[in-house]
């Protein structure tokens, strides 16, 4: 792996994340790192940051000696994978010695050539493990012991800890004896990550990981989706890597949703054809959901949980079911719906969750916040049950995402957190109600509703992103105006409403906001989105005839 | 009294206080005069109820003025407008007061 050439200017909008990590890992040399697991979406980037965590900690300190192991699915006997694990650590904490890269490209390398190697460099510790791993050679399980705890007793012998950055860790609880999988191989690891001194930081599928022991009870440190700029970023650095020209549409970078691994896929796709346009970047999209990088991957996991065609078409089926419905859905129902069991569907429902196709609550389950995810499930349940064609999936897809941009005018606007800055979307609104002739009454209304929605954004994304990003589309017949906010809690998660603070409620009157914004607007949507939370307000609109007249009430 | 422009926190708070320096020197009748009123939020809303609630227990009257109807749906909504006055132009509000006393 070319460690050497992670930029860390290139890893857009999550410096900080890596900054908080290597933070964390250095705490290795008081003793004093705990171990934790990355926790994100699919894509997300948690394997990126574990990369330039190595990267850093490789090339820009001392203190601490990283090791990077990727957990390799065709490596999980105990003896494959106690000796590529041992192999690995050693050549890696030699490497870290001199800054040695070379030593990375010895995964091959016999145990024997490598205690030729350790001797060469008078590296007594390696020495000293290396024999002990021989010696046990005739116990599996305690060559495996000994591999996870290598780390640990070469910082007894060198005095220098070990962050130990381990990625697709849910395929441990694969490790195998003589071909079966045995689940409490995994709980070896529990032993070296308890140490101070070899933090081992974690990633993987994340709803596997919870059903590891030996993972749940680690520290989760959440990855979040690139919020708007750093997406803009990368895209720029993307196009000038392919050295094209072009503007990704707003609303397709909206449906991307931060999501690195997306973004890099559509651009790539898109960059295919010099400068792209925004119909270029439209039928990149189209064709990565129906038959590209992104349609592979999510249908490679599909083929994993559903090896059988037929138990995958059931899947599919239960999933674009789950996708179109709105409220949460029981194992019951689906039972019902699909003539299954209330085992079947039980193991149905698990499997899809395991996969990461669905997200499970409360006993019921919900689609994931993935817009990308959605599009895959419908173009793959539209070609596997429903036989339709490429062409006529090209042209649902073409239909139901590019003309909604045709026919909107649509303004984007980012607000800081600072003194009265939703008063800059209610200007903006007033000004876009002059543009396009619309009636200064509604427009008077939205902006009340829009003002608190703001005000709610605000304060319920106070500490995180601290940006509020605002969407005014103006349709035919409706102003649909979006205020999305990095803020989580904001949204219950059973009944979709937000939280009432009662405290604010009494204190400061904020409780009438969502009052206020359901009595000025004709609809309320609140909707949990990979970034934080979205409150998006449509108001009717009527095109006014005249100039407006100053409205005032009279009462006497 | 004439606030003027975004009534929130800060905006409501300063016609607070004015309006209990004028309960405090005596006055029993307020006119808000809402003609400059560009926006007003839940925060400045709430404070207006304070400012209510402070008139009433001085056994003083409120009359509200050139008022858009937005922000009078917004008192209503509130159930402050009932313990108000409202009227269209300031001067009705005067006429009516004078007529009173």
């Amino acid at each position: 792996m070319p460690f050497n050439a992670l930029q860390e200017k290139d890893f857009f909008g999550r410096l900080q994340e890596l900054d908080n990590l290597t933070k964390r890992v250095l705490q290795a040399d008081r003793g004093q790192a705990q171990s934790a697991v990355l926790s994100g979406q699919r894509g997300i980037g948690k394997t990126e940051l574990l990369k330039h965590l190595f990267g850093r900690l490789f090339w820009k300190q001392d203190r601490v000696a990283p090791f990077w192991y990727s957990v390799n699915p065709a490596l999980l006997s105990v003896a494959d994978f106690s000796k590529t694990y041992l192999v690995r650590f050693i050549c890696q904490r030699l490497a870290f010695i001199k800054k040695d890269q070379s030593l990375f490209y010895h995964d091959g390398i016999s145990i024997d050539g490598l205690s030729t190697l350790v001797e060469e460099r008078e590296a007594f510790w390696a020495k000293e493990i290396l024999d002990q791993f021989i010696q046990c050679s005739g116990d599996p399980v305690d060559a495996l012991r000994l591999a996870l705890t290598a780390p640990h007793r070469s910082t007894l012998s060198t005095g220098i800890p070990v962050a130990v950055l381990i990625d697709d860790f849910h395929w441990i609880k694969g490790l195998h004896l003589g071909g079966v999988p045995d689940h409490r191989l995994a709980s070896l690891f529990q032993e070296p990550m308890a140490h101070g001194k070899t933090p081992h930081m974690i990633s993987g599928n994340m709803a596997e990981l919870q059903e590891m022991p030996v993972a749940s009870g680690l520290e989760r440190i959440q990855v979040h989706p690139l919020g708007p700029d750093a997406t803009s970023s990368m895209v720029l650095s993307l196009l000038n890597a392919h050295e094209a020209e072009g503007v990704v549409p707003p609303l397709l970078i909206r449906q991307l949703g931060g999501n690195p691994y997306y973004v890099g896929c559509i651009v790539t796709r898109a960059c295919e054809k010099n400068n792209p346009d925004e119909n270029d970047f439209w039928k990149a999209y189209i064709q990565e959901i129906m038959e590209g990088t992104l349609a592979h991957s999510w249908s490679k996991v599909l083929k994993r949980f559903f090896p059988d065609l037929g138990q995958r078409r059931i899947a599919l089926a239960i999933t674009s079911k789950i996708y179109h419905t709105s409220e949460a859905i029981s194992c019951q129902r689906i039972a019902k719906i699909f003539a299954l069991t209330d085992s079947q569907a039980n193991d149905m429902m698990q499997a899809l969750y395991l996969a990461g196709f669905i997200r499970g609550e409360f006993g019921t389950f919900r689609a994931m916040d993935d817009r990308i995810l959605r599009d895959i499930v419908d173009s793959l349940s539209m070609r596997e049950i429903l036989a339709k064609s490429t062409h006529d999936l090209e042209e649902h897809f073409h239909e139901a995402l590019v003309p909604q941009k045709e026919k909107a005018v649509r303004f984007d606007l980012t607000l800081p957190n600072s003194k009265d800055a939703e008063l800059i979307v209610a200007q903006s609104l007033e000004q876009i109600g002059k543009n396009l002739n619309i009636n200064q009454d509604a427009i008077g209304q939205l902006q009340i509703a829009v003002i608190e929605a703001c005000i709610n954004a605000i304060e319920h994304g106070r500490g995180m992103d601290d940006k509020v990003y605002i969407s005014i589309a103006a349709e035919e017949d409706h102003l649909e105006v979006s205020v999305e906010s990095a803020g989580q809690e904001f949204i219950v998660q059973e009944t979709g409403e937000p939280y009432r603070d009662q405290e604010a409620t009494k204190t400061t009157g904020r409780g009438w906001g969502i009052k206020l914004i359901k009595r000025f607007v004709d609809q309320v949507k609140f909707e949990k989105t990979t970034y934080g939370t979205k409150i998006v307000l449509i108001k009717k609109i009527e095109k006014s005839a005249s100039i407006h007249q100053e409205d005032t009430a009279i009462r006497d | 009294m004439m606030p003027k422009g975004y009534i929130n926190n800060l905006g409501a708070e300063n016609l607070a206080s004015t309006s209990e320096e004028f309960i405090d020197k005596g006055s029993k009748k307020l006119v808000v005069n809402f003609s400059d009123v560009q926006f007003i939020n839940t925060i400045g809303l709430s404070i207006f109820l304070s400012i209510v609630q402070n008139t009433l227990e001085s056994k003083g009257l409120l009359c509200f003025t050139n008022m858009k109807k937005d922000h009078r749906e917004m008192f209503e909504m509130a159930g402050l407008i009932k313990h108000v006055k409202v009227f269209k132009e300031e001067k009705d509000a005067l006429n009516y007061l004078n007529g009173r006393s």
